[in-house]
């Protein structure tokens, strides 16, 4: 037998996900939503998605050779960044804003501190935050009406819950994405059908999602409506914004987010909380961006404490008081 | 029927036994050589006593325990004493003293091997632990601890429950469980065997649900015996692991190391262990030969063997029609916890259960991404250790902190390193971790000794 | 202290091997606040040149016969002294742009680089040397504030305002980004230029080694 055997430490199987295949899943599950998009705002919404796509992954290859590392394009999370950061953009915007957002993301958020795995923000939210300060008028006025492909210059529903006003969309309306809003945010039905491939694929974990959701839900319903407790809606308040949109996709991302299953499920309750707090006493009319953002800042102080009681160490004294018992029944 | 419990963490595994699932046990024979490592137990080296040039038979024991946890050594076939040399242990990876024996063919056994007893009355508690000590028998799962020191724990401890385990979660091996299919009346009476050496009051059978005819078999095997139950467990991995299988079946959590399963109450044994046991009580046989499943995608026919200790893989690999395509890894032991090897000129160990051949296409290594902090290994891990910070540490060289996050609890058996999508080398670091720290509690342990 | 060190390389030092802001890394408060236009970083680097110089010749000077143990209160006040003539003159002569720098220009009293090199080098060498150390920091400070005042106030506005020499406009691709006149903006173009600088230093000399090692074979 002439043949050279190969040599590895155990284990000698490895499992069926790779991060290519878990970042095809991840695209697929928001596909929904991009055909969402455009089938309710336009041809339009196409080019702004592709444009931040490519700028995306451009900007990943060419900072890459400039400092001369592998071109890890091929894993596709910048793919995952231009798209998320596309969704998040009035489908009016002007095409610099996708471009110059989606470079951001990639490069400062990103590759800078050296590429997959090592972001200490979400990139596409950071983007976004770049580009919500950079031209605040593009993100605020670009809207498209639905349906008629219409510019607008009108207030979104969240706008306008914001000034007080009580005129918003019918349910129905708010589930199928009949009103004014980013591109990926207001086809909630779509979100929600891409969110259960997402966790039945067992991409991401549930309990994410679940705080963030519960904690925007409860926050609105106890302290949603002005002058009076326990009487806001807190349905309403869920599905208006980017909250579906960032409990699923958003927060969800792996190196932003806890190792443990307890720890992402305070992650979401902090963020929650953090979104519920700017869009009720903050200056902006949403608070997904910076609820996400905050919270990914405080991800690694979570982990640090959520540490789980491993096999073995017994803490609950009668249990302990019971195997030692069993050791020594005469 | 027993109540199970839902254990945490493990992975779901491709089965991949039906590849040697129908082969039925058949005799390995006898080749040209065999090598008898004076250490391929837990616990001190056995010390031999034939000299080259002596002749054995089969029975035989060539070497004995040394000390309390040690186990003797016997020889499989009849023939002559070539050398006692070192040579190449693949699973302690270093050279260790061997004896080098090389059969004449006759296969004739040694005078005065006798059955010592047909039926458990007759055998008492000490006679038990007597003869598992004088057969040299080992835990034929993997780790290979001397039975007859497993069955005398210290005293003061008193053991209620004694678990079989035939669960063997690894993918692609079968050795247990066509042991079960077509020796399950002789399993038990070994394991009955067993259970009286201990003392236990109560024994439960441990089979996952991938074999339904053992499972049937064995319920069947322990029908008339009331202190006997059979648990079928889902087939996850690594149910089939000592710490695992005692939290799933009854609940209790074995405490860290050095805790042992008898500080629950509890001993756990392998169904090989238990049929070896009965041979040795009804024939007198001591451990001279085992069943190995010799199978994976690399050889022409998967088999399982009734092997001689000390058979070298070539042989075994030749009897199941040698390879099939090109062999990229040969594996001792399952594709979860087994080492691969080097080469086929290594022998069979007490503790071998299967040899792994793979093909080149299925081991090219691929490549290493970064962490992605993914928590799928935080996910698997059985048990509910974090591997993904104690293989970052151990990778940075931070002894301390690797420590601090029980790198030494962890037990190897790469459940995480299989569900990681980035393909790190979660284990191998984790062991690196280990080696350390170890060597700095030596270190330390010796500077406070001066 | 130690031998003869060359003028020149005193002066040329502050430019980019002891850049003030991309290199040492210090006055950085004052960097990121009038960087927001060409011309304010300008007249704030003209300022601190004056005084960086004037100090620095004056710590040199009284440098043998300043006590080690108090020393930092006595730069404090040989630093005083510029900083009141420049901030007398801008009121007088230049009194918008006064204003616009505002309480920048009485800090420039704790300007980080203004004590840093009192400590660092002043104290040590001689009257001359510190006369170029002070020149060439300064000068490079200034060009480092014009850098990234001539980007944000880019990005920024869309134009560059000189002076009276009149704006020069910019046909750009995008609207301007409001970002950049803000702190964070300052702080992205500030790392991203330390960046570029560092990896272009690093280059040079990895090539110069190169070239060294092929010298000795």
């Amino acid at each position: 037998m002439g043949e050279k055997l190969l040599v590895t430490s155990s284990p000698h199987l490895k499992g069926p996900k790779t991060v290519r295949g878990l970042m095809l899943d991840v695209i697929l599950s928001l596909v929904p939503a991009s055909i969402a998009a455009v089938v309710i705002f336009g041809p339009r919404s196409l080019t702004v998605i592709l444009a931040s796509v490519v700028s995306a992954v451009a900007s990943e290859a060419i900072f890459e050779k400039a400092v001369k590392r592998d071109v890890t394009v091929n894993d596709l999370s910048a793919v995952i960044t231009g798209l998320l950061l596309a969704l998040t953009l009035p489908p009016g915007v002007r095409l610099y804003v996708p471009v110059v957002g989606s470079a951001f993301a990639v490069i400062v958020a990103k590759q800078i501190f050296g590429g997959l795995g090592t972001n200490f923000v979400n990139p596409a939210l950071a983007g976004r935050a770049f580009v919500m300060a950079a031209w605040p008028l593009q993100l605020s006025s670009k809207w498209v009406a639905p349906f008629t492909f219409d510019a607008v210059s009108g207030s979104t529903p969240l706008a306008v819950l914001r000034s007080g006003q009580t005129a918003i969309p019918s349910i129905s309306d708010i589930l199928i994405g009949n009103r004014l809003g980013s591109l990926g945010e207001t086809c909630v039905l779509a979100l929600l059908l891409g969110a259960s491939y997402l966790i039945a694929r067992g991409v991401i974990d549930w309990r994410l999602p679940a705080g963030y959701i519960g904690a925007v839900f409860a926050g609105a319903w106890v302290f949603g409506k002005s002058g009076a407790y326990f009487q806001g809606d807190g349905l309403t308040a869920v599905l208006l914004g980017g909250v579906i949109l960032g409990a699923f996709f958003m927060a969800t991302d792996y190196v932003t987010s806890p190792v443990t299953g307890k720890g992402r499920l305070y992650m979401g309750i902090g963020a929650g909380i953090v979104t519920i707090l700017i869009r009720l006493w903050g200056t902006y009319p949403e608070g997904v961006t910076y609820g996400i953002l905050f919270m990914n800042l405080v991800t690694p102080l979570i982990d640090r404490f959520m540490v789980p009681r491993y096999y073995g160490y017994v803490h609950d004294v009668s249990l302990r008081r019971k195997a030692r018992a069993a050791g020594r029944r005469a | 029927m027993v109540n199970l419990r839902r254990g945490f963490g493990g992975v779901k595994l491709p089965d991949r036994k039906g590849l040697s699932a129908h082969a039925k046990i058949e005799d390995a024979g006898i080749p040209a050589e065999l090598v008898l490592f004076l250490s391929q137990h837990t616990g001190a080296p056995s010390k031999p006593f034939v000299k080259v040039g002596d002749a054995v038979k089969r029975g035989q024991k060539v070497a004995d325990a040394q000390g309390p946890v040690s186990a003797a050594l016997h020889a499989p076939t009849s023939g002559i004493v070539k050398a006692i040399e070192p040579r190449y242990q693949p699973v302690l990876a270093c050279m260790v003293d061997a004896v080098v024996i090389e059969p004449d063919g006759k296969n004739e056994t040694v005078e005065g091997l006798a059955p010592v007893a047909t039926n458990l009355h007759a055998v008492s508690r000490q006679k038990i632990v007597e003869i598992a000590r004088e057969a040299g028998l080992v835990g034929l799962g993997g780790a290979a601890f001397p039975t007859a020191v497993k069955l005398t724990p210290p005293p003061g401890t008193v053991i209620d429950t004694y678990l079989l385990n035939g669960a063997e979660c690894e993918p692609y091996l079968t050795a247990d469980q066509k042991l079960m299919e077509e020796e399950a009346t002789t399993i038990v009476f070994g394991f009955r065997a067993l259970m009286k050496g201990a003392g236990a009051p109560k024994g439960i059978v441990c089979v996952e649900d991938n074999k339904p005819e053992a499972i049937d078999a064995m319920k069947k095997a322990i029908g008339p015996f009331k202190e006997l139950d059979v648990a079928v467990l889902p087939s996850k991995y690594p149910r089939g692991g000592e710490k695992n299988l005692i939290e799933v079946v009854l609940g209790r959590e074995v405490p860290p190391p050095p805790g042992l399963p008898l500080n629950v109450g509890v001993i756990v044994s392998n169904v090989g262990t238990a049929y070896a046991m009965a041979q040795a009580i009804l024939t007198g046989l001591p451990l001279v030969e085992r069943v190995i499943t010799v199978t994976g995608e690399g050889v022409a026919r998967p088999a399982n063997f009734k092997a001689l200790i000390g058979t070298p893989l070539s042989y075994l690999v030749e009897k199941a029609g040698g390879f099939s395509g090109t062999p990229g890894k040969v594996i001792m032991g399952g594709p979860m916890m087994g080492t691969a090897m080097r080469g086929l000129d290594v022998p069979v160990l007490k503790g071998t259960s299967g040899v792994l051949v793979l093909r080149k296409e299925q081991s090219a290594p691929e490549p290493v991404l970064p962490c992605l902090h993914c928590g799928k290994c935080v996910d698997s891990c059985p048990l509910r250790l974090l591997p993904v910070w104690i293989a970052s540490y151990a990778e940075n060289g931070y002894l301390d902190e690797a420590e601090k996050f029980r790198a030494v609890d962890c037990c190897e058996c790469g459940a995480c390193a299989y569900s990681c999508p980035s393909r790190r080398p979660l284990v191998q670091s984790i062991r690196l971790a280990k080696a350390r720290i170890a060597e700095r509690r030596r270190a330390a342990a010796a500077k406070k000794q001066k | 202290m130690n031998g003869k060190r060359s003028l020149l390389h005193d002066f040329t030092k502050g430019f980019i091997e002891e850049n003030a802001t991309f290199r040492m890394v210090i006055g950085m408060c004052p960097t990121l606040a009038v960087t927001t236009t060409v011309v304010n970083g300008f007249w704030m680097g003209i300022a601190v040149i004056f005084v960086l110089t004037f100090s620095n010749v004056l710590v040199s000077a009284l440098r043998k016969v300043t006590p080690d143990q108090i020393r930092i209160p006595v730069f404090v006040i040989l630093i005083a002294t510029p900083v009141v003539i420049v901030e007398l003159v801008m009121k007088a002569f230049m009194p918008d742009m006064y204003s616009i720098l505002g309480v920048f220009v009485p800090l420039i009293v704790v300007n980080c680089i203004i004590i840093a090199r009192s400590e660092a080098f002043a104290y040590r060498y001689p009257v001359m040397n510190s006369l170029m150390d002070g020149l060439g920091i300064g000068l490079g400070y200034t060009i480092n504030l014009i850098v990234i005042g001539g980007i944000r106030e880019f990005l920024g506005t869309g134009r560059i305002v000189l002076f009276s020499l009149g704006s020069f406009p910019a046909r750009l691709l995008f609207d301007p980004m409001a970002v950049m006149l803000t702190p964070p903006g300052g702080f992205v173009t500030l790392g991203l230029l330390m960046a570029i600088l560092n990896l272009v230093i690093k280059r040079s000399e990895s090539k110069k080694a190169a070239r060294e090692a092929a010298a000795h074979d």
